[in-house]
């Protein structure tokens, strides 16, 4: 991924590429120097941070995946890979995995497609779009447990007011806390709404960047010319796309909150995350199984974004 | 100089990243030495001052956090050399469990006393988490023989007490009295859940309530009271180190209760707690702790009867478990606060304190001599649970024992009750979980 | 852009200035990051002003989408204040009222008796103020780094950044714990701060907006003799103003959210913040009037950062959108 990144075009990387490529070692001119330790002077703490509080984690965590080691017990015993082997072959690992791409899917696919289509009426010249823009990106920034909780409440099969609405039709309440199924269903739901305003936005954005001509489709009448409108901005809208893609994709696979205060115990919406943390801190406390997880959802998360700088990188030089 | 400049770089860097894993190291699991050898040896207290502050690490069970409180003040007055902090460590017991676990990998800020529940104890005990009572017992002259014998009974193990009852409770069976009247059945619970399936359509019908009976929420509480299903079905979880949660009985008993909910859909399942859905007037009956007792009382607008739970066809008594939290002492904190901690736990558990307790909560006093006289005048219920602790019975290894294995019960539970699954398959599935639970979690960690 | 505006369903907007968009608090943000903004002279006039099909559409594919999605974020925070106005009866019963019987603040007083909230609240000012202003000023140094200053092997520090991105920061937790419990920082406000203050996403989205600025701006600077840190702040700072307050909601409403870090390394109510707070609220047995009293604290987490979104609102399309239009 290094070499890729260095083989942007030199314009990219600010004036401190345009300057002559002297041959590395030659001479240190003082300027250079300078820049040497402006650059730590500024950067460093930052770096230091990250590295003490991110990456040292993350390789504790590799080290401790390989150990058979109980959450409040003071020894452990090394086990190599066994904890990997055993997540893979249980019945947990495809529970897991299901679990966590139903619900990465379902997140990622109904955002985006929801987002698009109130960025598209966002977009339109109708007055107090910009109160609606606002407020529908407002849930992305409420916490996680407040939203959790007041959703909690308004899904509750006895007192909520869904079950009381459903009354009213003569219809019961499903069991959304108690069927692992509908949990998902639950979460997921929440999630959306949570996140869809930031896709929303987003969308909208990449809208208004849009050449004329093809929003003059979109003045055309009737459903031809919304179709038409469609098939001429969708494609010019797939970088948008590609970045929500990727961003959403990430935050869903680390979507922890709203899952933690809803369905403690991850019956039917344990993704990877939640497994991760289940296994070592909800009844079984095994941090070193833990652990292993952990570094499985890592590897993923890895994988997307070396994708994503390497379709960004073919972009670039398409361009 | 410009490599010299590198190379100092480098070497800060590097020096850097080593001081850190150093740092990080310090804490984490030592993989050198054998496995805790939990409580191999007797601490001696003689001598020791005790410390003059401890944490208190309680989640306030059964909403007990003013009269918590009030015993420590009273504490204080009579020690004012120890301070106790009151520390709401959680909203449950898992909470209090996942921040004693964590603060043990930390080796640090741990309390004085903890409030574990039933299922919790033992993982401490293996993970050499808690210290053994005896010798403090000895010491602070703690009147054992006092205590109710069953729930003392509970938190022995190899010979030694690891802990001392709190905040026990068993389930009890409530009802709606006005419900019960106006079906014209008598003002009891059912001696069996025949019986009460004999009544159930009869109260559905003229109670005018979603259901006759509701199953209690299934986090947290399945693994807890369909004991007392399987029981009447002379089923179980497990017997001893057996997983016979597939066995004919129990799985006739799960199917007794799914049969009740889809064919005939006069009984529910609670989503979060089925004591308030019963106050509320949802359902004519349910099942829930007799730490609920005080707030049921408090909030129904109907007469509340209280009674034993109902047997089943197979065993008509001694189908109730026991459950709740005991108080138990860390083994990673020093002597004096061991020594503070105990003198507190001492008092906390005195007949009068218990008694106090028992009455903000409906939680069973823990001594025999608690004077009950004015908490039985004032809520005459707790009776009924304090006369059902002699017909009690030992909870199944399998949920008591079993690292998370509550939480697959309720998960099997879920599928039952909510999914309409197979329950034969099941509780087949739910049987290889705990067995796998068992080899991989329990068994090297047995002594004997 | 402004193709649509003469033909609006509303007199006022109609007697007004022909385009009631461009005039938006985000025109200026997007302005300033060159998204092309519509002269309103180019497009044809459509002559079929106020015809009755036109208005229908325009309703029915301008407003009635607008309204049903500015609801469904509504009515449940609407639901939420509603319920933490009810007792206990109007909430846990059969025959639910909309809106409660009075105005009783009751439940408030209840979740601010039982758990102390004003510390609460007062810990996640401080937790929320410090974090979030050295987090982004880290990010504005660490960035300004990246982009302008000559360094070898920047690009591999900057992936080693975007990696940190990846490490879900539940991941961290236990070997964060160990860490800060060790240095003694459990139960410390900077026990919550410290672990958090590294900052990948800003560092990241930052260095994205530098790396679009015109190089000919900061060559002039340097050939005036600016230093560095001039160059900095009088420069890049200023033009850079949406994509750091962008940056600044982010951290903001991350630091004010932040839920299971503080959960792990406070167990005293003087150090909590509000989320965790919350959860305290919530008691395993015996919650017959718990909601009521849920629905206030949640009130209470979550208008306080309403109203700081509310002031940066304006800046939000402006810099999250940054990454997608630079890739």
């Amino acid at each position: 991924m290094t070499r890729q990144l260095t083989e942007r075009p030199p314009a990219a990387t600010g004036p401190a590429a345009t300057a002559p490529a002297a041959p590395r070692r030659a001479g240190w001119s003082g300027r250079k120097r300078r820049d040497f330790f402006v650059f730590l002077a500024l950067a460093l703490p930052n770096l230091v941070l990250i590295a003490v509080f991110t990456y040292l984690p993350l390789f504790n965590n590799i080290y401790y995946s390989t150990l058979d080691w109980t959450l409040g017990s003071a020894s452990a015993t090394v086990v190599g890979f066994d904890n990997y082997i055993s997540f893979f072959s249980s019945a947990d690992a495809a529970k897991v995995l299901g679990t966590t791409a139903v619900f990465t899917l379902v997140t990622v696919g109904g955002s985006m497609v929801l987002g698009l289509l109130v960025a598209l009426a966002l977009n339109s010249k109708v007055r107090g779009t910009t109160f609606a823009r606002s407020a529908v990106f407002a849930p992305y920034v409420l916490s996680g447990v407040g939203v959790g909780l007041v959703w909690l409440f308004i899904f509750d099969p006895g007192y909520g007011v869904l079950a009381w609405l459903l009354r009213g039709i003569g219809q019961q309440s499903p069991q959304w806390i108690n069927d692992p199924q509908l949990s998902l269903v639950m979460v997921i739901i929440v999630y959306v709404w949570k996140n869809l305003g930031y896709c929303a936005v987003v969308y909208l954005a990449g809208l208004q960047s849009l050449p004329q001509d093809v929003m003059e489709a979109a003045s055309l009448d009737g459903a031809n010319g919304f179709r038409r409108f469609l098939s001429m901005s969708v494609p010019l809208l797939s970088p948008t796309t590609f970045f929500l893609l990727i961003t959403t994709l990430i935050s869903s696979l680390q979507a922890f909150d709203l899952i933690r205060i809803m369905t403690p115990l991850g019956n039917g919406t344990s993704t990877l995350i939640y497994e991760a943390y289940l296994q070592a801190f909800g009844a079984f406390n095994r941090a070193g199984y833990s652990a292993s997880i952990s570094v499985v959802l890592f590897a993923i998360l890895l994988i997307i974004t070396v994708l994503q700088l390497r379709f960004v990188e073919r972009k670039v030089h398409y361009s | 100089m410009a490599l010299n400049l590198d190379r100092r770089h480098f070497l800060g860097l590097a020096g850097a990243g080593a001081g850190a894993a150093a740092l990080a190291a310090c804490g984490g699991p030592s993989t050198a030495g054998s496995p805790a050898a939990s409580g191999a040896a007797e601490i001696d207290f003689s001598g020791v001052k005790p410390a003059a502050s401890i944490d208190f690490w309680t989640n306030h069970p059964g909403k007990s956090q003013d009269v918590e409180k009030a015993m420590i003040e009273k504490f204080q007055a009579k020690f004012p050399d120890i301070k106790v902090n009151l520390v709401t460590a959680g909203a449950n017991y898992e909470e209090i469990a996942q921040k004693f676990q964590t603060s043990q990998a930390a080796k640090s800020g741990l309390p004085g006393l903890v409030v574990l529940s039933d299922v919790w104890w033992f993982r401490y005990y293996t993970n050499g988490n808690i210290i053994p009572l005896d010798g403090l017992i000895k010491q602070l002259d703690i009147k054992v023989d006092d205590f109710q014998k069953s729930l003392v009974a509970d938190y022995k193990y190899a010979d030694k007490q690891w802990a001392l009852p709190y905040g026990r409770s068993t389930p009890l069976f409530y009802y709606n009295k006005d419900h019960f009247k106006a079906s014209g059945l008598p003002d009891r619970a059912p001696r069996t859940w025949q019986e009460f399936g004999e009544w159930a359509p009869k109260l559905k019908a003229s109670s005018g309530a979603q259901y006759a009976y509701i199953y209690p929420a299934l986090a947290g509480y399945a693994g807890w009271t369909l004991q007392n299903n399987l029981w009447g079905w002379s089923g179980s979880w497990s017997d001893g180190w057996t997983f016979n949660c597939d066995s004919t009985e129990s799985v006739a008993a799960l199917q007794w209760a799914q049969d009740s909910i889809f064919k005939d859909k006069w009984a529910g399942v609670s989503s979060k707690e089925a004591a308030d859905d019963f106050a509320a007037g949802i359902t004519s009956s349910t099942i829930s702790s007799t730490g609920s007792l005080l707030g049921v009382l408090k909030s129904a607008k109907f007469n509340v009867g209280v009674g034993f739970l109902p047997g089943g066809p197979k065993n008509e008594s001694a189908v109730c478990p026991t459950g709740g939290a005991g108080l138990g002492i860390p083994s990673g904190v020093s002597k004096e606060v061991q020594l503070a901690a105990a003198m507190f736990l001492k008092f906390m558990t005195e007949p009068e304190n218990t008694a106090a307790f028992s009455a903000a909560t409906g939680y069973m006093p823990t001594r025999t001599s608690a004077d009950m006289t004015a908490v039985l005048a004032a809520t005459p219920q707790i009776k009924t649970a304090m006369d059902q602790l002699a017909a009690t019975r030992v909870q199944d290894n399998a949920r008591v024992f079993l690292p998370g294995a509550d939480q697959e019960m309720a998960k099997a539970a879920a599928k039952i009750l909510t999914q309409q699954g197979d329950v034969k398959a099941t509780m087949t599935e739910l049987k290889a979980t705990l067995e796998g639970i068992y080899t991989k979690d329990v068994k090297p960690k047995l002594k004997s | 852009m402004s193709l649509l505006s003469p033909v609006s369903p509303d007199p006022a907007a109609a007697a007004g200035p022909s385009s009631s968009r461009s005039s938006g608090p985000d025109g200026g943000a997007q302005g300033a990051h060159g998204a092309p903004d519509a002269d309103p002279g180019i497009p044809q006039r459509r002559d079929r002003p106020f015809s009755r099909a036109n208005l229908v559409r325009t309703i029915a594919g301008g407003y009635i989408p607008l309204i049903l999605a500015t609801l469904v974020v509504f009515l449940p925070l609407l639901w939420m204040v509603l319920s933490s106005l009810k007792q206990p009866g109007e909430i846990i019963t059969m025959d639910l009222k909309v809106l409660p019987e009075s105005l009783n603040l009751e439940n408030y007083q209840t979740a601010m008796t039982t758990v102390p909230f004003t510390k609460f609240f007062m810990n996640s000012l401080i937790v929320t103020a410090v974090g979030a202003t050295i987090k982004v000023l880290l990010a504005v140094l660490t960035a300004y780094a990246l982009v302008f200053v000559r360094f070898p092997h920047k690009n591999l520090i900057f992936v080693l950044v975007l990696v940190a991105l990846m490490v879900p920061p539940q991941v961290s937790i236990l070997p964060n714990y160990i860490l800060i419990a060790g240095l003694g920082g459990k139960n410390t406000l900077w026990g919550i701060i410290l672990p958090g203050l590294g900052t990948a996403f800003g560092t990241f989205l930052l260095r994205q907006h530098f790396m679009t600025l015109p190089a000919s701006i900061l060559e002039a600077a340097e050939i005036d003799g600016a230093g560095h840190w001039r160059r900095l702040w009088q420069i890049v700072v200023p033009v850079s103003v949406p994509s750091i307050a962008t940056v600044a909601l982010v951290t903001v409403v991350s630091e004010w959210n932040d839920y299971i870090w503080p959960l792990i390394i406070t167990d005293r109510p003087e150090t909590m913040t509000l989320p965790v707070g919350l959860t305290l609220l919530q008691n395993s047995e015996g919650n017959g009037s718990g909601w009521g009293i849920l629905m206030a604290g949640a009130v209470l987490v979550i208008v306080p950062i309403l109203l700081v979104f509310a002031a940066l609102q304006r800046y939000i399309v402006a810099g999250l959108t940054q990454g997608s239009v630079t890739g």
